[in-house]
């Protein structure tokens, strides 16, 4: 536990950044920016403000598990002037294997002396996806098991945010058929409230703002039904889409390098999954605001979604048939069915006037013989 | 083979009649316009996106047939509740003996080409009502997903509450999609068989099977009609004696 | 277990997870084990997958070194399904590559390797006065006032005050193997900042080519990024001087700040010259061509092999040939159908795990048998170190004037021998040479590109082949390309449009693998033999031989 006394000696955030030559206006300018990202209103940009001349530095341990650390260097991204700073100097990161100075059992010890004397107020944040295999021989650290140290870290957390696709949905290594048995974390972490942020990797300024979040106001922000912050996962990359309009008018790139494409047609048909993937790529865009991957002639192909890996083909709008090779679908196999549906159709009606014959031509002798009985009234008269 | 008498029975009342065209013409709708969303065409233009909505029309009659599908579906199971006998979702479901009787012997008849003995039913016979029963889980899974996915696009608050559908299929609307797409087809393989049962009928039987959803009558056997209403009054005594 | 057996675990300051067991006797290591502890075996997943689609599975074996496996997998399939990409989708991947060394080079020095050398405590000591002085004395880097450097020092000073010391935690300050005087650590910890700040402009060239930096899209036949001079989408005129803007910027960046820096910093640990060589062996499969990456000849980085330091022979190196490179995985946790003392090359290669380490949690790991979920790569034979040194010599082996040149300056400067290069210095020193090479070439690249737009190529993917109709049942292909650690290359079997076995040998497989089945070791345990420990306590001595490697463990085991 912190001592009280402590806590009001520590600069603040808005203290610190005067220290470093920023001037009250950056800082009132980069509050309103993360105001806008986290979708608040005007009046959030003081709230913001506030909270950061305020509160001290969050302490906080990130680990990595099986991943390949494209979140770490995504959140290194962050690019709003002050947002790496923030995040490096203003929480207090505490465990990091990609940027902490010290190793082996010195990296060790910091980590067990944050869980101590932090104890249920840092955040625990998880890179990559844990290996719930046999005795978690499959990804060690220090000789213990990510499962184990997953556990252990998560018991004193106050919150636990899953970077990245890795954490959040398995991602590249949980695809089928996924045989290290990755596992997200929140299969494996009960009773603490756990963010999700995912992407492969998220963008640089949704993990910072995500953290921003936590730091301001001291609560977590508010989830989707799956989990993720909303600020940044309630809109279909397609709803915000500038191709959109090409979308609805029916104009698509047909090949890539095509005249559609040199035109910035839409992508649909060469795979974009826009209009099935969560994420803030045409708002925020990313490396502050250059471009996002439809920007730049790829389609999306829904790097924040579960299973993305296994939706494939990429250039494909549907997945392809499991066992009927990669260029089956549900519409080559349905197309294959209606025929079946046709010609069991002709080959039964053709059964039907081999076979009822001599009930057709009863049929047909029965009504001719009705007729005969009727009265024809042209020749009665 | 003189002396036997047709007589006209009227099956399909007329909220049925309307319930099944509207029905049909939804899911043709549907059809079309679904599988050219999921496989738009390449047409080659020099106007404007602004100028153009094409996609945006599929899309808009897409959603529009679906409505009209959801509420004429929504009907056609208050009706069968309140509907006449031909209507009664018993027809569909099968609860006891003497259905699973009819659906084989149905089988046996229309599909194997069995002689026929005996006329069966006067409304649907077993294996249509049960293949009915298909197409509207069928339905219901399509209204499910389709919603399902709307609930992501859509403010209203009707589709809204679908929000949770993707969570069925473990949170991924790439699959409730794909699953949306892919079970379009079983509308297509029916409506091929459907169609042509209906004709078959018609042909081999003679009782008015095609035209019967125009006006609502058949024309059934006197003696099987007789059979069918003394059946009706039978159960009705077991039910008032219980 | 023998008592002088120090285990470091995790190693920091790398990507990925690795774990060095080293034998210390009379303040040496005497011998040394590297393990990579993490496995994910992309290769299994990969089978029965769309060729095309490859390319982004790969991209996720490393979000640090992202865009070569990309990079090297599109190669795969265009290799194995012949297909050639237009010169515009050539330049774009080359500016790519470019900045991609430009990005982790410069982060691995300030932000992983730099505290290995520069005590940030100890910065607190400097004058800023003289250190000011200092700086604008190596370099005419703006930023270098004494009031900028007072600022910065008394901000760490309350950092440092503020009892949360964050990264830099129970680091090894004040170790005696810290050499360099507190004005020279206070301008590497400023340039650790200014370096944070800048890495995030330079991958801004993966954005507008590839949508996004980490993991930019790539494309099979080319890139996906269509020019669209007349459109605002696509890549046009203002696209195209971002991109010109961007390369301008990181060359100062480089030339004013990282090679000052690493020339300031390396004359003070001269001795670092002479420990840490390890293998003397070498590899490059080479990269950036010039004309197309058919022509090998036109490559800006050549390939070759150097063996026992004898820069006067070059040998050329054939990644068809099954004898050449071969993965062996006695020593690692896997099994091959035809037994482990056996190498296969990469084409017929086999991932099926075979763990028999110990259950975690564990002490120490059985280095007498099976010890790394790495596999060993050889050629012919050979174990060979691979990286930004093997680069370097290979071109200053093959007398290219570009790399004479920086070296000989590098060296003058220094006063050391050429066989200084050898060592953990030359490595670190090499790393920072071939960033000011690239950083000048990309250039020529952009010049190149702009020169076939002005004649009125605007092609950026070779399409006829993409539909996999046109594909025969059976191909197969390799890929290659000079990642920043060092060759790189997929292997592809292609059988009926699917993927049949896909294959990656990586830069830092080569260089952490465990040893052969003649018992032979590999770059990193090589490398540490030798190297001085004054306190294993703190073995500041090991992290800076195995950072200068600049490790990537997802990398290696993938
Ligand atoms: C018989 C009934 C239906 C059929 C056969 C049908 C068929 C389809 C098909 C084939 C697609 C294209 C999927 C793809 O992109 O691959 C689609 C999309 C869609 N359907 Fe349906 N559908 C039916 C009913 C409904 C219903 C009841 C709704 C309810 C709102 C609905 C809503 C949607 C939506 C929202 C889409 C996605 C459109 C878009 O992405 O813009 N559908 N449908
Ligand atoms: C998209 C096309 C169609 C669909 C989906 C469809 C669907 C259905 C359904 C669900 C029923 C059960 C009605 C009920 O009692 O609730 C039904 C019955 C019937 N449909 Fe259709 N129908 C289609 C087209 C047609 C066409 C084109 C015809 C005839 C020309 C037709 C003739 C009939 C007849 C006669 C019945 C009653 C048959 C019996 O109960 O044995 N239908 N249809
Ligand atoms: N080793 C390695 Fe890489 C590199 N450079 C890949 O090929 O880092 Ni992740
Ligand atoms: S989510 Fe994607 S980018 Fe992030 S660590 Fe996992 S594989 Fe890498
Ligand atoms: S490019 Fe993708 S996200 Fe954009 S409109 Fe087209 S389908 Fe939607
Ligand atoms: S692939 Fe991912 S980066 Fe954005 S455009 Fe799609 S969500
Ligand atoms: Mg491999």
């Amino acid at each position: 536990m912190t001592a009280p006394t402590e806590t009001k000696t520590r600069p603040t955030y808005y203290e610190e950044l005067r220290e470093r030559g920023y001037s009250r206006r950056d800082f009132m300018k980069f509050c309103t920016v993360m105001a806008a990202y986290l979708g608040l209103e005007t009046s959030g940009a003081a709230q913001i403000s506030k909270a950061l001349m305020t509160t001290p530095r969050l302490p906080v341990i990130w680990l990595h598990f099986q991943e390949c650390t494209c979140c770490s260097e995504s959140f290194i991204r962050s690019s709003h002037p002050m947002v790496a700073d923030i995040i490096l100097d203003k929480i207090s990161l505490d465990y990091s294997e990609t940027l902490m100075a010290a190793s082996g059992h010195a990296a060790e010890a910091v980590m067990q002396k944050t869980m101590k004397d932090h104890y249920g107020e840092y955040v625990l944040c998880v890179e990559g996806s844990v290996s719930d295999y046999g005795d978690g021989e499959f990804c060690c650290i220090g000789g213990k098991s990510s499962r184990d140290i997953l556990k252990e870290a998560a018991a004193g957390a106050k919150a636990i945010i899953g970077w990245g696709s890795c954490a959040c949905n398995g991602c590249v290594q949980a695809a089928k058929p996924n045989p290290t048995h990755a596992t997200p974390i929140h299969k494996l972490v009960r009773g603490k409230p756990i963010i999700k942020v995912p992407g492969c990797p998220p963008i640089g300024e949704v993990m910072a703002g995500t953290l921003i979040h936590i730091i301001t106001f001291g609560t977590l922000p508010e989830l989707d039904r799956v989990g993720r912050p909303k600020a940044f996962y309630s809109k279909r990359v397609h709803d915000s889409c500038y191709r959109r309009p090409y979308y609805d008018a029916g104009l698509f790139v047909e090949s890539f390098d095509d005249e559609n494409s040199k035109k910035g047609y839409c992508l649909y048909k060469v795979g974009c999954k826009g209009p099935m993937t969560y994420n803030s790529c045409g708002v925020i865009k990313w490396n502050n605001g250059t471009s996002y991957p439809i920007q730049s002639g790829h389609g999306c192909f829904g790097c924040t979604e579960e299973n993305y890996w296994d939706n494939g083909p990429i250039y494909k709008q549907m997945a392809s048939f499991p066992g009927f090779g990669i260029e089956s679908n549900a519409d080559k196999i349905g197309m294959v069915a209606a025929g079946a549906a046709v010609a069991g159709v002709a080959i039964h009606a053709l059964a039907t006037n081999v076979q009822k014959m001599g009930l057709i031509k009863k049929a047909i002798q029965e009504g001719k013989e009705a007729e005969h009985e009727l009265k024809n009234p042209l020749s009665e008269s | 083979m003189k002396g036997r008498t047709l007589r006209r029975v009227f099956v399909w009342e007329l909220p049925v009649r309307i319930f099944h065209w509207l029905n049909a013409l939804a899911i043709v709708v549907l059809c079309v316009t679904g599988y050219l969303i999921g496989n738009p065409p390449a047409l080659m233009s020099n106007v404007e996106a602004s100028n153009r909505y094409l996609f945006g029309i599929i899309r808009f009659l897409h959603l529009a047939a679906a409505y009209i599908f959801i509420f004429n579906f929504i009907f056609r199971i208050y009706w069968g509740f309140v509907g006449n006998k031909y209507a009664q979702w018993r027809n569909f479901i099968p609860t006891n003996r003497t259905y699973f009787k009819e659906l084989w012997k149905v089988f046996r008849i229309d599909i194997l080409l069995k002689p026929r003995t005996e006329h069966l039913s006067v409304g649907h016979n077993a294996l249509a009502g049960f293949m009915y029963f298909f197409i509207f889980l069928a339905s219901a899974f399509m209204v499910l997903t389709g919603f399902g996915l709307f609930a992501g696009m859509s403010t209203w608050w009707l589709p809204k509450l679908f929000a949770w559908v993707p969570s069925l299929f473990g949170d991924s609307e790439f699959s409730v999609r794909n699953w949306h797409h892919s079970v379009m087809w079983l509308f297509v393989v029916f409506t091929i068989i459907h169609v042509y049962l209906v004709m078959f009928h018609d042909y081999v039987e003679g009782r008015g099977e095609l035209s019967s959803m125009g006006g609502g009558w058949k024309f059934i056997e006197e003696e099987v009609f007789e059979a069918d209403q003394q059946a009706e009054k039978e159960a009705e005594k077991v039910k008032t004696r219980a | 277990m023998s008592a002088n057996r120090i285990v470091i675990d995790p190693i920091t300051r790398i990507e990925g997870h690795l774990r060095i067991e080293a034998e210390i006797q009379n303040g040496k290591v005497t011998d040394a084990y590297s393990a990579g502890t993490m496995v994910r075996l992309l290769e299994e997943i990969l089978k029965g997958r769309d060729p095309r689609d490859a390319w982004a599975f790969v991209g996720r074996v490393c979000g640090v070194c992202t865009t070569v496996h990309s990079l090297a997998s599109v190669r795969s399939v265009e290799d194995a399904l012949d297909i050639v990409v237009p010169p515009n989708a050539e330049m774009v991947r080359s500016i790519m590559f470019v900045a991609q060394y430009l990005h982790d080079h410069v982060v691995h020095f300030y932000h992983l390797h730099a505290m290995d050398w520069v005590d940030v405590v100890n910065a607190l000591k400097a004058d800023p006065k003289k250190t000011s002085e200092l700086a604008q004395s190596i370099s005419n880097w703006p930023k270098s006032s004494p009031g900028y450097f007072s600022d910065l020092q008394k901000r760490i000073g309350r950092f440092v005050e503020s009892g949360q010391l964050g990264i830099f935690a129970n680091g090894y300050w004040g170790h005696p193997a810290y050499k360099l005087p507190p004005e020279v650590n206070l301008i590497g910890l400023a340039h650790y900042l200014e370096a944070l700040e800048w890495q995030k402009e330079i991958v801004r060239i993966h954005a507008i080519f590839g949508g996004k930096n980490p993991h930019p899209n790539f494309l099979v036949g080319g890139m996906a990024c269509a020019i669209g001079l007349d459109d605002a989408s696509g890549i046009n005129a203002e696209r195209l001087a971002y991109v010109d803007q961007l390369l301008r910027e990181a060359k100062t960046f480089v030339e004013q700040v990282y090679i000052p820096d690493l020339l300031a910093i390396a004359s003070f640990y001269k001795d670092w010259g002479a420990i840490g060589g390890g293998l003397g062996s070498y590899l490059a499969y080479g990269d950036l061509p010039v004309n197309g990456y058919r022509d090998e000849s036109s490559f800006k980085f050549p390939s070759g092999v150097i063996l026992n330091k004898d820069i006067s022979k070059v040998y050329d190196v054939d990644l068809r040939k099954d004898e050449e490179v071969q993965e062996f995985v006695q020593r690692s946790w896997y099994k091959y159908e035809g037994g482990d003392d056996k190498g296969l090359h990469p084409w017929k290669g086999e991932t099926v795990l075979n763990y028999t380490g110990p259950k975690p949690p564990y002490e120490h790991l059985n280095v007498e048998e099976k010890y790394s979920f790495l596999k060993t790569p050889r050629w012919n034979g050979n174990a060979v170190e691979v990286g930004p040194l093997a680069r370097v010599l290979v071109g200053y082996a093959r007398g290219r004037e570009d790399f004479k040149e920086v070296v000989d300056a590098a060296l003058s400067k220094l006063e050391v021998p050429v066989t200084a290069l050898f060592s953990t210095l030359g490595r670190t020193a090499a790393r920072g040479l071939e960033t000011a090479l690239v950083a000048g070439w990309a250039r020529e690249f952009y010049d190149s590109l702009i020169t076939n737009l002005k004649n009125g190529d605007d092609r950026m993917a070779a399409t006829e082949k993409f539909d996999p109709k046109t594909w025969p049942a059976q191909a197969q292909g390799v890929g290659h390309t000079e990642a920043p650690r060092g060759a790189l290359a997929h292997w592809i079997v292609i059988q009926d449009q699917k993927i049949d076995n896909y294959q990656l040998v990586v830069p830092t497989t080569w260089n952490a693998s465990p040893r052969d089945p003649e018992g032979k070791s590999s770059a990193y345990e090589a490398a540490l033999k030798d190297t001085p420990v004054a306190n294993p306590e703190q073995p500041v001595e090991i992290l800076r031989t195995i950072h200068s490697f600049d490790p990537c463990m997802a990398c290696a085991v993938h």
